[in-house]
């Protein structure tokens, strides 16, 4: 059977690498095969799945038994996409309505999370309650939560009870010192507490919770948000701890801080990682633990492929109107699973193979480089540079093509092309492709083509709908054939020499 | 005596089940506090359950009309400093 791969390792790496002695297809390898099931069509912890599989999210949990300085709880706009945000929170039932009629529409909607808006384990019956229904009502649909952790000791037993084969849990450290710097307080036995008493009560709760789903062979990942200066350093050490008690995945996040977003962190001027720094980050990780790249920190009621968000399409007015024979979608539902996992199933295959053959070709002594891809899902290159609204990105190196992240192309505040410091849309998209050396897409216009060759990122539209990775890895060959690879960039990373 | 969410209320329900005294209830265009059924907590807890959940400063007042949880006693942000903020913004 063929792994999954959660986190590509350099595809043919040959002994250790500085950073990932042990390679992430030996972790995955120890997951007993009933886990590595769940795992791999699941399009949040799968990066390939992540191409064909949606999920949704329903805001069933506004209530919050903490504070977190990245989050402010005042805030609902639809123009916003990050997790904790949401435009109408819904009754259990709204949210079972709405779910099946996702799973109507979108049939490749595998997975139903509550994520909030604010903890989940906070409102255990407006939950529990959801997802009592649903596990009967539409027993085809994987149910997830996420959770603070803070009420998840007393959750277990009830969380065992449904069709629940994923917890996350939101870990930001394992030391009070540094929790009070994340958390100003938290509600516990009846009182507010406030400090580092607070982030060690939370951080035991954490810590206990992660333990007790792992006895009860629930699988656990981890989410940590990269705050720099507070916890950058530290967060090795989480990983490190947090694999060693049995979770099965790591997924470190950068720090989301616009001033404008009234986060503690935003208004007090705390900045979030740069792409660079993260990947460092998920790089120093990554030796000890599968790292979760291609989050995309969802909003807390989004819907459709990650990267997409549906949710205009089912507010409840309209899923109102929608009359949903909900047997028969699952039959279509079944049929449609099917057809994608056979194709995943042969491009899993055809990628173990192009790994094999580049293993055998003369080896390239060349440096790595980082692309950026323009895509819209099926693992190909299909989307003109213009439309995309985030980037994949790659890097390519003599042992392979590994996905690295994602960077959106357009601001969170939602396309004011003068909004702020007058940078337009295109200019801002450059920026974010910083560090990237080339960028594949189905077409680019004129201005974007010069603007793009202007900052040293070569445009290239020859490689349409081709597969991302085999794409890659021919404009790595091409740039090392052109002699573009003998010297270094004047911009590269350091991390990437 | 009683207290009182006022228009600042977010609607996140935390307060809702936390009160011993079943006196806060669901409404529009924000939760209310039933001011007959309401004891401050007195008898149950040394400190009000909802002003002790409750993530908005100054959404909840008490029996004197005063904000039990003032300007940055939640967030830790200084007022003056989110006063800043807010006309930097305004700016734009």
């Amino acid at each position: 059977m063929e792994l999954p791969v959660l986190n590509d390792a350099p595809a043919a790496k040959g002994g250790c690498s500085t950073s990932s002695c042990g390679s992430t297809d030996n972790q995955m390898d120890s997951l007993p095969d009933s886990i590595r099931e769940k795992v791999q069509n699941h399009p949040c912890y799968s990066e390939d799945a992540h191409h064909y599989f949606a999920r949704m999210h329903v805001a069933v949990a506004p209530a919050c038994n903490i504070q977190c300085h990245y989050c402010n709880r005042k805030y609902d706009c639809s123009n916003e996409s990050r997790p904790g945000v949401v435009s109408e929170v819904l009754t259990p039932d709204q949210a079972v309505k709405k779910t099946m009629a996702v799973a109507a529409t979108i049939p490749q909607m595998t997975v139903l999370g509550i994520a909030g808006p604010g903890d989940p384990l906070a409102n255990p019956e407006r939950t529990f309650e959801t997802f009592r229904r649903l596990s009967e009502e539409a027993p085809d649909i994987k149910l997830c939560v996420s959770t603070n952790g803070l009420a998840l000791p007393d959750s277990v037993e009830e969380l065992s009870k449904h069709n629940i084969d994923h917890v996350t849990i939101t870990i930001n450290c394992v030391d009070p010192e540094i929790g009070a710097k994340i958390y100003p307080w938290i509600f516990w036995n009846n009182k507010r507490i406030k400090g580092k008493k607070g982030a060690k009560i939370l951080i035991e709760q954490q810590q206990k919770g992660l333990e007790m789903l792992i006895a009860k062979g629930i699988l656990v990942k981890v989410n940590s948000v990269m705050i720099p200066g507070v916890n950058d350093q530290h967060l090795a050490e989480v990983s490190k701890i947090v694999k060693s008690k049995g979770a099965f995945l790591h997924n470190v996040m950068p720090l989301i801080s616009e001033p404008e977003h009234g986060t503690f962190y935003g208004v007090m001027g705390q900045r979030g990682p740069t792409p660079d720094e993260l990947q460092d980050l998920q790089d120093s990780c990554s030796g000890d633990m599968n790292m979760m790249r291609h989050c995309r920190q969802c909003r807390a009621d989004a819907v459709g492929l990650l990267g997409e968000d549906r949710g205009d399409e089912f507010t409840l007015d309209k899923i109102e109107e929608m009359e949903i024979d909900y047997s028969a979608a699952m039959e279509k539902r079944k049929v449609i699973h099917g057809a994608i996992q056979a194709e995943m199933a042969s491009k899993r295959l055809e990628k173990a193979q192009k790994a094999q053959q580049i293993k055998e070709e003369p080896k390239l002594t060349t440096r790595p480089v980082l692309m950026a891809v323009a895509t819209s899902g099926q693992g190909v290159i299909n989307m003109h540079f213009g439309h995309a609204k985030e980037f994949l990105i790659y890097e390519a190196s003599p042992d392979g093509v590994r996905f690295i992240s994602h960077r959106k192309a357009d601001q969170y505040c939602g396309g004011d092309s003068t909004c702020g410091d007058g940078e337009s849309v295109l200019q801002l998209t450059i920026r974010a492709l910083a560090g990237c050396e080339a960028v594949l897409c189905s077409k680019v216009g004129y201005e974007p083509w010069e603007m793009l060759e202007a900052a040293g990122i070569a445009p290239n539209g020859e490689h349409a709908m081709e597969p991302i990775e085999e794409a890659v890895m021919a404009v790595y060959k091409q740039m090392a054939a052109a002699g573009k690879l003998d010297e270094k960039p004047e911009a590269v990373r350091a991390s990437a020499a | 005596m009683a207290v009182k969410i006022i228009e600042s209320c977010v609607n996140c329900y935390a307060c809702e089940p936390v009160c011993p005294s079943k006196a806060i209830y669901e409404a529009k265009p924000h939760f209310l506090v039933n001011s007959k059924k309401c004891t401050e907590c007195e008898g149950d807890f040394p400190v009000y359950q909802c002003a002790s959940i409750c993530p908005i400063e100054g959404a909840i007042l008490n029996s004197l009309g005063e904000e039990i949880n003032p300007p940055g006693s939640l967030t830790g942000i200084p007022p003056e400093r989110m006063a800043e903020a807010m006309a930097e913004m305004q700016g734009h």
